[in-house]
């Protein structure tokens, strides 16, 4: 049964967390959020029980463009307890994803989400929730707020120069990045992929300094091998910590860098072709076997990872090594 | 060496699709193979388990699935009747469309393989870009890579 919401008591719940100014002098309450859109700021959700004061709607950076807006993502605040909660709200999207020239068919799964979610629910390095369907039966996902930046800025911004990050901030990022590795394992270890592998799909969290996969609610059309995209997401990644940013060829043109003369087509990513990987020749100090795991994500590899396993292994090694 | 099970090659598998590479495939061994006795091929397609992310409802999956069962049947006759028009006796050619739960196309084909005792693979070559394959898969260069034991033909 459907417990009746007075606006007084909205009032009075909303008064726990938030100054008198910003409490809404009405509020509209939502039980079911099949059109989004209609889910603005100061409306109240209701699902499972729980009531949700709904913020901003969350946004994302697009390759360095304009944020965009994502309607069907809500930041919230669970008036329950004030604690700060996104809530996936369902938007059943299907659409052909380009990556170089190939096409493939990608749909939003909420059902997959709230899969993992379930499944990941003690790993450190994903972000934690629940779901909850709301009155119409729309999947709703309601996730933790992880307090932390996406790792591409946390990298990117450290004001030193690449040997430094190299030799003092690198090995620790890279440890950090192998528990994501063995994160991702696990998911395909039991039979699921995280679908959209992206620089800013992980989060630094600050309270705990894990870094936490985000965003599992791809699923992808896969053919031979169904983790050889999430695989070509970790590589790329991989390669930008190692180069603490993304080595491109027109900036290196920009810089007149010495090493430009000797890149050449084998030397780039196998998709994003402006992106160098054989890293070593920008960067000599790069070791041998470091740089051999980049190069199998180049345009002149001979031999692809099969799995996260094989990566994980050669990291490893290189690791202990170390 | 010694104890190593060693299968007999003239038990064929045909790994089939829809795709014209698949098509050349069946076509080769029925020029090379049709008429001559001994030679027993089995045409094989893995159905996949569909992910049920892709569909609103199970009873949606259920329908997808038998709808796309009656069209392989369809290819999978077309196919034996090419093998039995260029000489195989009928009861040489068999035709098989197991349902599977496939991270792995290669590896459910060479799963099958095993468990069947087939001496041959046959396979067409799908024809990908190094992207494509690079990001997801090449079964012809899979099944090279890992089969043991059998021989495998892959046509252009």
């Amino acid at each position: 049964m459907t417990e009746y919401l007075s606006q007084n008591d909205l009032r009075e719940m909303t008064s726990r967390w938030l100054p008198p100014h910003k409490i809404p002098c009405r509020f509209r309450v939502h039980r079911d959020t099949t059109e989004f859109f209609r889910v603005e700021y100061d409306d109240v959700v209701v699902l499972g029980g729980q009531t949700y004061l709904i913020r901003h709607n969350a946004k994302e950076l697009r390759f360095g463009l304009e944020d965009e807006v994502k309607f069907w993502v809500k930041r919230a605040i669970d008036l329950t307890d004030g604690s700060l909660k996104i809530l996936k709200l369902v938007f059943r999207e299907r659409f052909v994803a380009n990556i170089g020239d190939i096409e493939f068919e990608c749909l939003r799964s909420p059902r997959k989400e709230a899969r993992i979610l379930n499944l990941v629910a003690d790993s450190p390095n994903f972000m934690h929730g629940f779901s909850v369907e709301d009155e119409r039966g729309n999947l709703v996902r309601v996730l933790d707020f992880i307090k932390g930046d996406p790792l591409s800025s946390h990298v990117q911004r450290m004001d030193i120069d690449h040997q430094t990050y190299f030799y003092q901030f690198f090995p620790d990022v890279l440890d950090h990045f192998m528990d994501c590795l063995r994160a991702i394992y696990f998911l395909h270890e039991h039979g699921e992929k995280h679908g959209d592998i992206r620089r800013d799909h992980l989060l630094v969290d600050s309270d705990s300094g894990h870094y936490r996969w985000i965003d599992f609610d791809i699923n992808y059309r896969h053919r031979e091998n169904i983790y050889g995209y999430d695989l070509f997401g970790l590589g790329n990644v991989l390669v930008f910590l190692v180069g603490k940013g993304d080595l491109l060829l027109r900036d290196l043109k920009k810089q007149g860098h010495p090493a430009l003369s000797t890149l050449d087509e084998e030397d780039l990513n196998m998709v994003f072709n402006n992106r160098v990987v054989n890293l070593k020749k920008i960067y000599p100090y790069i070791p041998d076997s470091l740089n051999r795991v980049l190069m199998h994500f180049s345009k002149g590899t001979t031999w692809f990872y099969e799995n996260t396993a094989q990566l994980l292994e050669d990291l490893e090694e290189l690791r202990n090594a170390a | 060496m010694t104890g190593e099970k060693k299968f007999s090659n003239k038990n064929i598998l045909i790994a089939v699709d829809e795709s014209e590479n698949a098509r050349r495939a069946v076509f080769y061994v029925a020029e090379l193979l049709g008429g001559i006795e001994g030679f027993e091929v089995t045409i094989l397609h893995v159905i996949p388990l569909p992910e049920e992310d892709f569909f609103p409802t199970a009873s949606e999956k259920e329908k997808w699935l038998s709808q796309y069962r009656v069209k392989i049947d369809a290819m999978l006759e077309g196919y034996r009747q090419i093998l039995i028009a260029a000489g195989f006796h009928p009861n040489a050619v068999s035709v098989r469309s197991p349902t599977r739960y496939c991270p792995s196309m290669a590896e459910c084909i060479l799963a099958e393989r095993d468990e069947r005792e087939y001496g041959t693979i046959v396979v067409g070559r799908q024809g990908l870009s190094r992207t494509e394959e690079f990001i997801f898969g090449s079964i012809s260069s899979k099944i090279v890579t890992h089969a043991r034991n059998c021989t495998v033909w892959v046509v252009e």
